[in-house]
C-alpha cells in the first residue's frame, strides 16, 4: 500500500530508515541536487500510509538517437517494506515515464554478487546485456551487469542483443 | 591596454596561468601566490595574473593584501572570462555576492547583448534573490539570443516578485504580478512557442496561484499539455477536481485508476474522500439518494474479490472507511462489520509482513483503550504461540513478533508488575534466541535477523524496569544482549541506534563513539541524526576527545553553505520550474539548521576550554575564530530543526507517545541552551576584547587617530553583554522549563537546559564580568571584587571534587545510574575553570606590559575624583588569583586522580546464562562491553587531567 510522490528537498532530512541500509549509499548534496534540477519527474519516492519513506528510485534520462533511454540509478527499499513488490512498483513507473519520453530502452548496472537484485530485475523482463570490469571500487574491485530492457519504440528490440565480450568502463559511449 | 593585451594572444597566456590553476586546485597556494608573483613582474596589468594573485592571499589568509589585491582588479572593469570567473569566485568565498552583481553590470555596460556575460549577470542576481533584477536581465537575454530558457527566465522571475519578493505581501501587487507571468505566457502559447514541460508545468503554477482552476483543468487535459507534459502527475488532476468541487468525476476517475493500480494509497485517500464529499451533497428532499456508501464499499469489496494477488491496499481502504464512518457517527459496524474481526482477518492475510504494525497502528487511536487492550490480546492469541509453544517458521514468527508490538503500542506493558516484566524479557529474548538458531543462520552481512524484533522489543521492556527501579541493571544487560546481536546482525541499524542511546544514557562515550562510527552517518545525515549523537557531546565529558565529531559536521556545514546557491542556479540552467522554490526553501532549511549554528559555538567553546600553547599562540587562536561579541549573528527566528525522529523505531503506548510534542518541548530548550552558549562565547570574548582589542579595531584605531573613544564606549559590550546574561538567566528561572520526560527508552535525552542552570555558571560570569571591569578601570572595589572571584572559584573547585566524591560513592551501590550527570558536571566545572584560566593568563600579560610601559601616563591622568589603583597593586592582586587557581586546580586534579571506573551492574557471568550461548561467546561479549566502559573512564581521566595540567602551565611561569 503506497503513495508514490515525486522524491523532494526535505526528504534528504528523512531518509534515514532507508538509507542506514548497508547497501543504500547516502551520497553528497550535489547529486541529489544535480539529479532533483535536471531529471525531477525522475526522483521518485514511495511512501507508507503511516507516512514513513518506504523507498525511492532516481533515475535519468540521457543518450543520443537509438540509444536515447532512461537509467536507474538507485534503487532501494527499506528493510520493513522489503517483499511486497515495491521495487517492482517503482520500476514500473520509470520505465513508464520513460515511455512517455519516447525512449528506447531502460537501463541499470548491478553487482555481479547482488543475486536478490539480478533475479528481481530479471524477472522484471531485464536481460544481462554486458559485463563491465571492475565497475565498483572498493577494498575488492567488482564488475557490474548492465541490465536492459527495451521500451515499445524499439520495435526491433536492437537494444537488447546481448554483448558477449565483457568491456570496461572507459571503453563505452555512456551516451 | 589591459584588454589588449590580454587579446594579443590568449592562448600565450592560458598557458602561463596554467601553474597558477594547478596549484590553487591541489591547496598549493604559496606556490601559487610565487607563480603568479612571477608572471606580474613580465606582465604587471595581467588581470587575471592578478585576480589569481588575490585569490592566493586569500586561501592564505592574508585578507587585508588579498582585498586590496582584487579592488584594484576590479577597478579595472575586467571583461574577460577568467578574470571574472576568479572573481566572482573570491568573492562568493566572502560572502560578498553583491559585488560579483557589480562586477558582471560593469562587463555588460561595456559589451552590451553579450549572452554569456547577461547569464552571469542574471544567475548572480539569483545568488542575492534579487527578482526584479532578474526579471530585467532575462528580457535582455531574450532579446539577445531568442531562446525559450530566457523567456521564461523572466516569466517565473515576475511570479516570485509576486510570492516571494518584497511586494508579495502587498494582495493587489502579487495579484498584478502573477497577471503578467499569465499573460507573458498566454502571448507565448499564441505564438504557438510553449516547448516542455517545465514551461507547461509552470504555466498550471500560475494558474493555479491565481486560483483559476478551470482555466488549469482546460489546459491541463487539453491538447496542448498531453503534447508537451504526458508525464504530469495525476495527483495534479486531484487536486484541480477538488478545487473544482467536482467531486463525482474524481470518483469516476479514482475507481479508474484504482482498478488498474490496486495498491495506491495515495488514490484510496482521494477515493474515500470524494465518496464523503458526494455524500455530503444530497439534496435533502429527495426520497432516494443518489450516493450511500454502500457503492464505495461495494467498490472496495469488489477490488478485494477480483485481485488474483492479495494487495493490503482495498483491505486497508475498508478499515480507513470503518474509522472515518464513525467519526462521523455513521454506522460503520451495520455496513462494514465488526472492526475487531476486521482487524484480524488483515492480521491473518498480512501478518507476516514486517510494515503490518505499522498499518494495524493507523487505526488504533481511533477506538478506546479497553477496546485496544482487548484487540491486543485477541492478536496474541491469534498468533498461535503461547507459553509452552515456538514459532513454526518465520512467518509465523513474524506474525508472533506483530503481535507483540501490537501489543506493546496498546498499553499492555505499562500495566505489568516488574517480576511479569522480566518475565515477558526472558520469553522475549529466549524467542530471539529459537528464531536466530532456526531462521537467522543463513543471512547475508547485508540482512538484518529475522528474530531481531524480539531483542528490540526486550531492550525496551528492561528500560521501562529500570526506570521503575531507579537502577541501571536491566538496562545494562539489555545493552549487552543487543552487543550480542549487533554480532549475529551485523547490519541491523536499529540495534546500533539502541546501544548508541545507551551508552550515552551511562556516559560511555567511547561506546557511543564505537556505535555512531558503525553507523556509517554521513553527509545530510550529519544534520538529521546528529542528535543521536554529536548534540549530546558537549560537557559529556570529554573535551578535545570530541572535537573530531563537530569537525566533521561543521565540515559537512560549510561545504553545502558554500554550495547552497549554486544548487539554485541549477534549477536556472535546466529550467526546472518545479523545483525552484523546493530548492530555495532547502537552502533556507540547511542554513539555519540548528544543530549548524549550535556546533559551531560549542567548537569554539570547546577550542577556548582546551587552548594550551602560549599566551601568543592562544591569542592568535582567539583572533582567528574572529568571535566579534558586539554582533549576535545567529538569525534566531530562521533556525530550524532538522532532525529525524522517526528514524528510531518504537512500540510505545501510542496514547503516551507524541513525538511532535517531544520534538517541540525540546526544540525549544535546545534553543535555549544555544542562548546560553553563544552569550558565554560572546560574554567571555568581550572580556579578553577589552584587554586585547582585535585587530580590525585596531586598524581602525591607527588609521584615524583622532578620534578617541569616548568615556565608556570602550566597555559598553561587556557591559550589555553582561545585562543580557543575568537577564537571560533571570528569564529561564522563571520560565521553569520541566525536564523532558524519560519514561520511554526511545524519549529524546535530556537537553543540558538544567545542568546550565544548576551549575553556577550565572554567577560565575558575572562576578568575573565586574573583575574585569574593576581591574581595567583600577577601581577601589578591586579588592573585594577579587575575594568574590576566588570565593566562586574555590565554590566551583568543590562542586567538582565533591561530584566526584558522590560518583564514587556511588560506585557502592549502582556504578552506571548517576554516571552521566557526574561527568557533566565535572565537565561544567572544569570548563569554567579552564577559561578563567585563559582569561588570567590574557590580563596577567597585558598588566605586566603595561606596568612597563605605562606608569608615566597613568600618573599624570585624572585626579578630580578617587585616585585609581596603581597598575602594579592589580598586578599582585592579579599573582593573588593565579596562585589561588593554581591551588584548585591541583585540587581538582587530585579528585580526578582517584576518580573510579564505573562499576558494571551485578555478577556479570552469570547474567545471560538462559542463552544458549557458547560460555567463551559469552565471556569475550561481556569482557568486551566492560572492557569499552573502563576504556572510555580511562580515556576521560587521562584527557580531563591533561587539560588541568595544560590550564596549570598557561598560568604558570
Amino acid at each position: 500500500m503506497t503513495t508514490l510522490r515525486p522524491f523532494t528537498c526535505d526528504d534528504l532530512f528523512k531518509f534515514n530508515n532507508v538509507n542506514f541500509d548497508p547497501l543504500t549509499e547516502t551520497y553528497g548534496l550535489s547529486f541529489y541536487t544535480q539529479y532533483l534540477a535536471k531529471w525531477p519527474e525522475y526522483f521518485q519516492l514511495a511512501e507508507s500510509p503511516s507516512e514513513h519513506i518506504m523507498g525511492y528510485i532516481m533515475g535519468k534520462v540521457e543518450g543520443h538517437m537509438d540509444n536515447w533511454h532512461g537509467h536507474v540509478t538507485a534503487l532501494t527499499v527499506s528493510p520493513d517494506y522489503r517483499r511486497l513488490g515495491l521495487a517492482a512498483l517503482l520500476m514500473s513507473f520509470l520505465e513508464d515515464i520513460s515511455e512517455k519520453k519516447r525512449a528506447y530502452f531502460v537501463d541499470l548496472f548491478v553487482r555481479k554478487s547482488n543475486k536478490v537484485a539480478i533475479n528481481m530485475y530479471t524477472n522484471l523482463g531485464y536481460i544481462i546485456y554486458r559485463t563491465i570490469l571492475e565497475y565498483y571500487s572498493g577494498d575488492q574491485d567488482e564488475d557490474a551487469y548492465d541490465m536492459r530492457k527495451a521500451l515499445s519504440r524499439d520495435v526491433n528490440k536492437k537494444s537488447v542483443i546481448p554483448y558477449t565480450q565483457p568491456v570496461r568502463l572507459e571503453d563505452i559511449d555512456m551516451n | 591596454m589591459a584588454h589588449q593585451q590580454q587579446g594579443m594572444d590568449s592562448a600565450l597566456f592560458e598557458r602561463r596561468l596554467r601553474p597558477v590553476y594547478d596549484n590553487l586546485e591541489v591547496g598549493n597556494n604559496r606556490k601559487a601566490l610565487q607563480e603568479s608573483e612571477k608572471l606580474l613582474r613580465k606582465h604587471p596589468n595581467l588581470l587575471c595574473a592578478r585576480a589569481l594573485k588575490g585569490l592566493s592571499l586569500l586561501r592564505l589568509g592574508r585578507y587585508e593584501e588579498s582585498h586590496s589585491c582584487l579592488q584594484t582588479v576590479a577597478e579595472e572593469k575586467p571583461v574577460d572570462d577568467s578574470t571574472l570567473q576568479v572573481l566572482s569566485f573570491c568573492y562568493r568565498e566572502m560572502e560578498q555576492l553583491d559585488k560579483i552583481v557589480e562586477l558582471y553590470q560593469h562587463a555588460v555596460k561595456l559589451n552590451p547583448g553579450n549572452e554569456e556575460l547577461l547569464a552571469h549577470l542574471f544567475v548572480s542576481h539569483v545568488r542575492v534573490e534579487d527578482y526584479k533584477a532578474q526579471q530585467a536581465v532575462a528580457l535582455q537575454l531574450y532579446k539577445a539570443q531568442p531562446k525559450n530558457a530566457y523567456y521564461f527566465w523572466s516569466v517565473i522571475s515576475v511570479v516570485f516578485q509576486g510570492i516571494r519578493g518584497p511586494e508579495s505581501c502587498i494582495p493587489e501587487k502579487r495579484k498584478l504580478y502573477l497577471a503578467l507571468a499569465q499573460r507573458m505566457v498566454d502571448k507565448h502559447i499564441k505564438e504557438g512557442k510553449l516547448e516542455t514541460e517545465q514551461e507547461a508545468f509552470l504555466y498550471l503554477h500560475i494558474l493555479k496561484l491565481q486560483n483559476k482552476y478551470q482555466e488549469a483543468w482546460d489546459f491541463l487535459t487539453g491538447e496542448l499539455c498531453a503534447k508537451l507534459y504526458p508525464g504530469a502527475p495525476v495527483s495534479m488532476k486531484f487536486e484541480l477536481l477538488k478545487e473544482l468541487g467536482n467531486w463525482l468525476e474524481l470518483n469516476k476517475l479514482l475507481q479508474q485508476l484504482l482498478e488498474a493500480d490496486r495498491d495506491r494509497w495515495d488514490y484510496y485517500k482521494e477515493y474515500l474522500e470524494s465518496c464523503f464529499e458526494l455524500l455530503k451533497q444530497q439534496p435533502a428532499e429527495q426520497d432516494q439518494p443518489i450516493f450511500t456508501l454502500n457503492t464505495c464499499l461495494d467498490f472496495l469489496l469488489h477490488i478485494i474479490e477480483s485481485s488474483t494477488r492479495k494487495t493490503r491496499g482495498p483491505y486497508l481502504a475498508r478499515l480507513e472507511l470503518h474509522q472515518r464512518m464513525r467519526a462521523k457517527q455513521l454506522p460503520a459496524q451495520e455496513l462494514i462489520g465488526d472492526f475487531d474481526e476486521l482487524i484480524i482477518e488483515y492480521f491473518n492475510l498480512f501478518g507476516d509482513k514486517s510494515c503490518c504494525t505499522h498499518d494495524i497502528a493507523l487505526f488504533l487511536p481511533s477506538i478506546s483503550m479497553e477496546q485496544r487492550q482487548s484487540l491486543a490480546n485477541k492478536l496474541l492469541q491469534e498468533s498461535g504461540i503461547s507459553s509452552n509453544s515456538l514459532p513454526q517458521n518465520k512467518e509465523h514468527m513474524q506474525k508472533h513478533i506483530c503481535a507483540l508490538q501490537i501489543s506493546r503500542m496498546c498499553g499492555a506493558h505499562i500495566e505489568l508488575a516488574i517480576e511479569h516484566l522480566l518475565a515477558l524479557y526472558t520469553a522475549l529474548k529466549l524467542h530471539y534466541e529459537h528464531g536466530h538458531s532456526s531462521f537467522g543462520k543463513q543471512l547475508l552481512s547485508t540482512e538484518m535477523g529475522p528474530s531481531d524484533p524480539y531483542a528490540l522489543l526486550a531492550a525496551n521492556v528492561m528500560y521501562d524496569i529500570s526506570m521503575r527501579e531507579h537502577k541501571s541493571d536491566q538496562l545494562f544487560e539489555a545493552l549487552c544482549l543487543l552487543q550480542y546481536v549487533l554480532r549475529n546482525s551485523t547490519s541491523n541499524f536499529h540495534i546500533k541506534l539502541l546501544s548508541l542511546k545507551i551508552y550515552h544514557m551511562f556516559g560511555c562515550m567511547v561506546g557511543a563513539q564505537e556505535m555512531y562510527d558503525y553507523l556509517d552517518i554521513k553527509q545530510i545525515q550529519l544534520d538529521s541524526m546528529g542528535y543521536v549523537h554529536c548534540n549530546l557531546l558537549p560537557l559529556s565529558g570529554r573535551f578535545s576527545g570530541v572535537r573530531n565529531c563537530y569537525d566533521t559536521t561543521l565540515k559537512f556545514f560549510t561545504n553545502s553553505y558554500k554550495e547552497r546557491l549554486e544548487y539554485i542556479a541549477l534549477t536556472y540552467r535546466f529550467c526546472t520550474f518545479s523545483k525552484m522554490e523546493e530548492f530555495m526553501n532547502f537552502k533556507e532549511r540547511l542554513t539555519n539548521s540548528l544543530l549548524y549554528v549550535a556546533c559551531s559555538v560549542e567548537a569554539q567553546l570547546c577550542d577556548l576550554v582546551s587552548c594550551y600553547g602560549n599566551i601568543q599562540q592562544n591569542l592568535s587562536a582567539y583572533v582567528a575564530m574572529s568571535i566579534e561579541p558586539a554582533e549576535d549573528r545567529i538569525s534566531w527566528h530562521e533556525l530550524s530543526d532538522n532532525r529525524d525522529l522517526q528514524a528510531i523505531i518504537r512500540w510505545d503506548p501510542l496514547h503516551l507517545d507524541n513525538t511532535e510534542a517531544e520534538r517541540k518541548e525540546s526544540y525549544e530548550q535546545e534553543i535555549e541552551v544555544l542562548q546560553l552558549r553563544s552569550l558565554l562565547l560572546r560574554l567571555f570574548a568581550s572580556f579578553i576584547d577589552l584587554y586585547h582589542p582585535p585587530p580590525s579595531e585596531k586598524l581602525a584605531m591607527s588609521n584615524n587617530k583622532t578620534t578617541t573613544l569616548a568615556p565608556g564606549e570602550d566597555v559598553a559590550t561587556l557591559e550589555l553583554l553582561r545585562t543580557s546574561w543575568t537577564g537571560l538567566y533571570q528569564r529561564l528561572r522563571l520560565m521553569n522549563y520541566k525536564p523532558l520526560s524519560q519514561r520511554f527508552l526511545v524519549n529524546l535525552q535530556p537537553t543540558r537546559l538544567h545542568l546550565l542552570l544548576e551549575i553556577p555558571y550565572e554567577r560565575f560570569f558575572d562576578d568575573l564580568a565586574q573583575l574585569v571591569l574593576d581591574l581595567y578601570s583600577g577601581a577601589s572595589q578591586l579588592a573585594l571584587q577579587c575575594k568574590q572571584v576566588s570565593e566562586n572559584v574555590a565554590a566551583v573547585m568543590e562542586l567538582c571534587v565533591q561530584t566526584i566524591t558522590e560518583s564514587n560513592e556511588w560506585n557502592g551501590m549502582d556504578g552506571l545510574w548517576k554516571r552521566r550527570e557526574h561527568q557533566q558536571k565535572v565537565a561544567a566545572c572544569l570548563e569554567i575553570l579552564s577559561l578563567y584560566a585563559f582569561l588570567l593568563s590574557v590580563l596577567n600579560d597585558k598588566l605586566q606590559c603595561s606596568a612597563k610601559t605605562k606608569t608615566k601616563k597613568k600618573g599624570s591622568a585624572d585626579n578630580k575624583s578617587q585616585e585609581p589603583i596603581s597598575e602594579k597593586e592589580r598586578s599582585q592582586m592579579l599573582q593573588e588569583l593565579i596562585r589561588q587557581l593554581k591551588h584548585k586546580l591541583e585540587a581538582c586534579d587530585a579528585a580526578i586522580r582517584i576518580w573510579k571506573p564505573p562499576t558494571l551492574p551485578r555478577d556479570l557471568s552469570s547474567f545471560m546464562a538462559d542463552m544458549s550461548l557458547k560460555p567463551e561467546v559469552e565471556a569475550t561479549l561481556i569482557g568486551d562491553v566492560s572492557a569499552t566502559f573502563k576504556e572510555s573512564h580511562e580515556l576521560m581521566v587521562t584527557e580531563l587531567r591533561n587539560l588541568l595540567k595544560d590550564k596549570l602551565r598557561m598560568i604558570g611561569k
